[in-house]
């Protein structure tokens, strides 16, 4: 997988997760029921649960900023190796949300939110894709525009660039 | 062969060789480059893992670890505040059962709840008190409670707490202990319903036999009573609580979904229009 490829699937994927996000804060404050598969809505009873709060700020919330930030990262910081280790801090950081939350629900209430699984899944492929885009590098120079390919091994001794002509010499 | 291609060719191989040590050299220091970048990025990746290990195990130290069993105390600041409240509430206002309000009333509400779902909590502190006031007291409405099991892990214990619940029913003060449960409501999954805390909430509901309300939990009708609320319930389709149905009193009442368990608005305009038909 292309590096362009594997960042519009990072793109895709948290646009995702940021619309579930969006979704369980609107619940959070307007106080609805999320709809839920599950018997006896646990999704409810989780999402009002106290530790649907972390230091009185809604997780739902948390996780909606978490995902603008990543998504930020993705579209905004030019890709290098510094904007691909904040992209990947922060999924790193929002995977270990999802996973002390799913422990939550598993572990201390016994309950689980269709919504908040469809999150954490999302950050944990988020997770294996951005620690898989940071640690293989690739493509961090233009990409030849003849043929299309990025110049092999650019991103591990990456040389300053040839003026132009240098190459007819 | 003439002496001097024999050193044209020495001087290529040299070059050759020189070219190629070159290269190798090259590829060598790109190798090593290529190495260092990685261990570079491995130790970047791992002090970001240890980072966030730090902060998510120091946010579940934090956030405490689920249990914390809550007891009532009797004659506490707290318990004489809900005491209070609830008799603010409800007191002078016709109880039977599990039913509150004048069994004449026009519309009858049906409040499908687990004494221990947060939600129910919340509908019954934040929506009740409009309600109660504006259309119980009034004799505009009654609300009969049922049981359906949802935020209670243990069957047991939730047939035990229901149960409970109605044999204060059976000395017409079922609302008062409904009330009493909800406002000191513990933590969710911490197992804080035993028989002491059910002593407790019993203790504090104003004028209730206890020796009475005792004998009364081992009757059968209540048992029955919360089996065939969970009957009914299935029947209705509910799978969450609180679940309500509305209508008007002897007649057919319907599923009724106000979209949310902390604003009365919804429940206001449903009763006014039943009240209007």
């Amino acid at each position: 997988m292309s590096s362009s490829a594997l960042r519009k699937t990072m793109i895709v994927l948290t646009a995702v997760g940021l619309c579930l996000a969006a979704y369980l804060t609107y619940v959070h404050y307007s106080g609805v029921t999320p709809p839920c598969s599950i018997k006896g809505n646990p999704c409810s009873e989780v999402q009002k649960s106290q530790y649907s709060l972390l230091i009185g700020i809604p997780v739902a919330l948390i996780g909606l900023l978490g995902y603008i930030a990543i998504l930020g990262s993705l579209l905004l910081a030019p890709d290098g190796e510094r904007a691909r280790l904040a992209t990947m801090a922060l999924i790193l950081g929002g995977f270990g949300f999802s996973l002390y939350l799913t422990y939550r629900e598993l572990f201390t209430l016994h309950k689980i939110c269709e919504w908040c699984v469809s999150s954490a899944v999302i950050m944990t492929v988020l997770a294996c894709l951005s620690v898989w885009r940071f640690l293989r590098g690739g493509d961090l120079l233009p990409v030849d525009a003849a043929t299309g390919a990025a110049t092999p091994g650019a991103d591990e001794a990456p040389e300053p660039a040839a003026p132009l002509g240098a190459a007819r010499s | 062969m003439s002496p001097g291609a024999g050193d044209d060719e020495g001087d290529l191989t040299r070059k050759q060789r020189r070219e190629q040590a070159r290269g190798e050299r090259k590829a060598l220091e790109q190798a090593e480059a290529a190495r260092a970048k990685r261990r570079a990025r491995l130790t970047q990746l791992g002090i970001v893992v240890a980072i966030v290990v730090v902060v998510i195990v120091g946010i579940a130290i934090a956030s405490g670890g689920g249990g914390g069993k809550k007891t009532v105390s009797v004659g506490s600041h707290e318990s004489n505040a809900t005491v209070a409240e609830v008799k603010t509430l409800i007191d002078g206002i016709p109880q039977s059962g599990n039913t509150l309000g004048d069994p004449n009333a026009p519309v009858t509400l049906r409040y499908f709840g687990d004494l221990e779902c947060p939600i129910c909590k919340e509908f019954t502190l934040e929506v009740l008190p409009t309600l109660i006031p504006k259309y119980v007291r009034t004799g505009k409405l009654k609300i009969e409670y049922h049981s359906l099991e949802t935020a209670t892990r243990e069957p047991e214990i939730f047939k035990t707490q229901q149960v409970a619940a109605y044999a204060a029913g059976k000395q017409n003060l079922g609302w008062y202990f409904i009330e009493t449960f909800y406002h000191e409501q513990g933590e969710e999954d911490s197992g804080y319903v035993n028989e002491k805390y059910l002593q407790g909430i019993a203790s504090q509901v104003p004028g209730l036999n206890l020796a009475d309300w005792t004998d009364a939990r081992s009757e059968p009708t209540y048992s029955n009573e919360v089996a065939a609320d969970a009957q009914a319930a299935n029947q209705a389709g509910f799978t969450g609580t609180p679940s309500f149905e509305l209508g008007k009193t002897g007649g057919t009442l319907e599923k009724f979904e106000p979209g949310t368990f902390t604003e009365a608005g919804p429940y206001e305009a449903a009763i006014e229009k039943q009240l209007k038909s």
